[in-house]
């Protein structure tokens, strides 16, 4: 499995594995019941510690989307509509969070911030 | 005055140990490696005593740093043949893979060796008897970054298999910060803090953000800066901080996350706060 991973970058080493492995899985490029690679192989080839894929692997377990099986490893789950849906609406108040609160405190009121959604739709 | 220092390490794992110049990180390994004798009590890897008259402890440890621990004026080959009597379980095969694979002129003496070349000879030696535990004092220091690079490829090769672990320190922290399991940070021959990397970097935190009165000092907070109603403050819990400042009505909270660097400066200058709970 090739990763894309950076330094330089605002976001931790750990956030960029969930998020790569996370957007593989999503778009279908990793499969139901495909075999990860292990945790130490995984950091060695990426040249990353082991602590970090393990938590990575870890938030991912968490979300669903990969599941361990004991002495075998980790593996790509079957995800659900549902559950996708449940991914993207969590993912995108992710996003959203920050940049509403940031919009706030520059002066915008909720009807401004809705506009400014409702444009994108026009435009999408 | 070193210690008592104790440490537990996993196997697959690797610990960074940094700590300000004088800290006692080069002397503590010299101390586990035997180059040094400790004045005053006494020194145990693996359960056994280093004893200089029971050198067995030392099957166990591969060690690469300041001290050479070869002949200047034998070649790197004779070196490697004449290291490799006091291992039983030393490979010829493992030493010349390596040799190879980092290029080293064995027939050159260890004297006219370029610093890279002698590092390489030091980690060929620590290597070749399959150690359960490495130490490596500054081993990437006056490296270029092509050959710090071969030397990091081995040493994440070698961790793949899960049952070696490695002692590491170094003052290059973005090479070290990748590496590393675990950071211990080390304050006149003391720990003063040990702690999981992952927990280091998602909890320490740079915020900023605008508040008209200087804040009540939180727990977590590290430093602070102010100018007018901009505050800058450096935490070690940032979802706890995040609360407190929310909850005091602080306005455009805005946080970024810190590198190992970062916060290595941080903890060693001794902030108050820096504990992690």
């Amino acid at each position: 499995m090739l990763l894309n991973l950076t330094d330089i970058s605002n976001e931790p080493l750990q956030g960029q594995i969930v998020r790569q492995i996370r957007a593989k899985i999503l778009a279908g490029e990793l499969e139901p019941h495909t075999h990860l690679p292990s945790i130490r192989k995984l950091a060695s080839s990426q040249h990353i510690s082991v602590i970090t894929v393990q938590r990575a692997y870890e938030t991912l377990e968490r979300e669903g989307l990969i599941h361990s099986r004991r002495g075998k490893g980790f593996f790509v789950s079957e995800l659900s509509k549902d559950k996708r849906k449940d991914l993207a609406r969590e993912r995108l108040r992710e996003t959203l969070e920050s940049r509403i609160r940031a919009a706030l405190a520059e002066g915008l009121s909720i009807e401004d911030i809705n506009k400014v959604i409702s444009n994108i739709y026009k435009e999408i | 005055m070193l210690g008592p220092i104790n440490l537990d390490l996993e196997p697959g794992t690797v610990l960074g140990l940094v700590g300000p110049n004088g800290a006692g990180k080069t002397t503590f390994l010299q101390c586990l490696i035997g180059l040094l004798r400790a004045d005053l009590g006494e020194i145990t890897v693996f359960g056994r005593p280093n004893d200089p008259n029971h050198p067995e402890w030392k099957l166990d440890i591969g060690y690469v740093g300041d001290i050479p621990v070869f002949w200047e004026c034998w070649t790197a080959a004779k070196n490697l043949q004449f290291v490799s009597q006091f291992y039983p379980d030393w490979s010829h095969k493992k030493a010349s893979e390596l040799a190879d694979r980092f290029q080293l002129p064995l027939k050159k003496r260890a004297k006219d060796l370029s610093t890279g070349n002698r590092i390489k000879l030091s980690l060929i030696i620590a290597l070749a008897h399959s150690p359960k535990l490495l130490l490596l004092d500054e081993p990437t220091s006056g490296m270029d970054p092509v050959v710090r690079v071969e030397v990091l490829d081995v040493l994440f090769e070698i961790l793949e298999t899960g049952d070696r672990a490695i002692i590491y320190t170094t003052h290059i922290l973005p090479e070290i910060s990748r590496l590393v399991d675990e950071l211990v940070f080390l304050d006149n021959g003391q720990i003063r803090l040990r702690v999981n990397k992952e927990d280091l970097v998602n909890r320490w935190r740079k915020i900023t953000f605008r508040y008209g009165r200087d804040v009540i000092p939180f727990q977590s907070v590290v430093s602070h800066r102010r100018e007018g109603n901009d505050h800058q403050v450096i935490s070690s819990d940032f979802p706890m901080i995040l609360d407190q400042l929310r909850e005091l009505g602080a306005e455009n909270i805005q946080d970024n996350y810190m590198s190992i660097e970062e916060i290595t400066v941080q903890i060693l200058k001794g902030g108050r706060n820096v504990e992690i709970n």
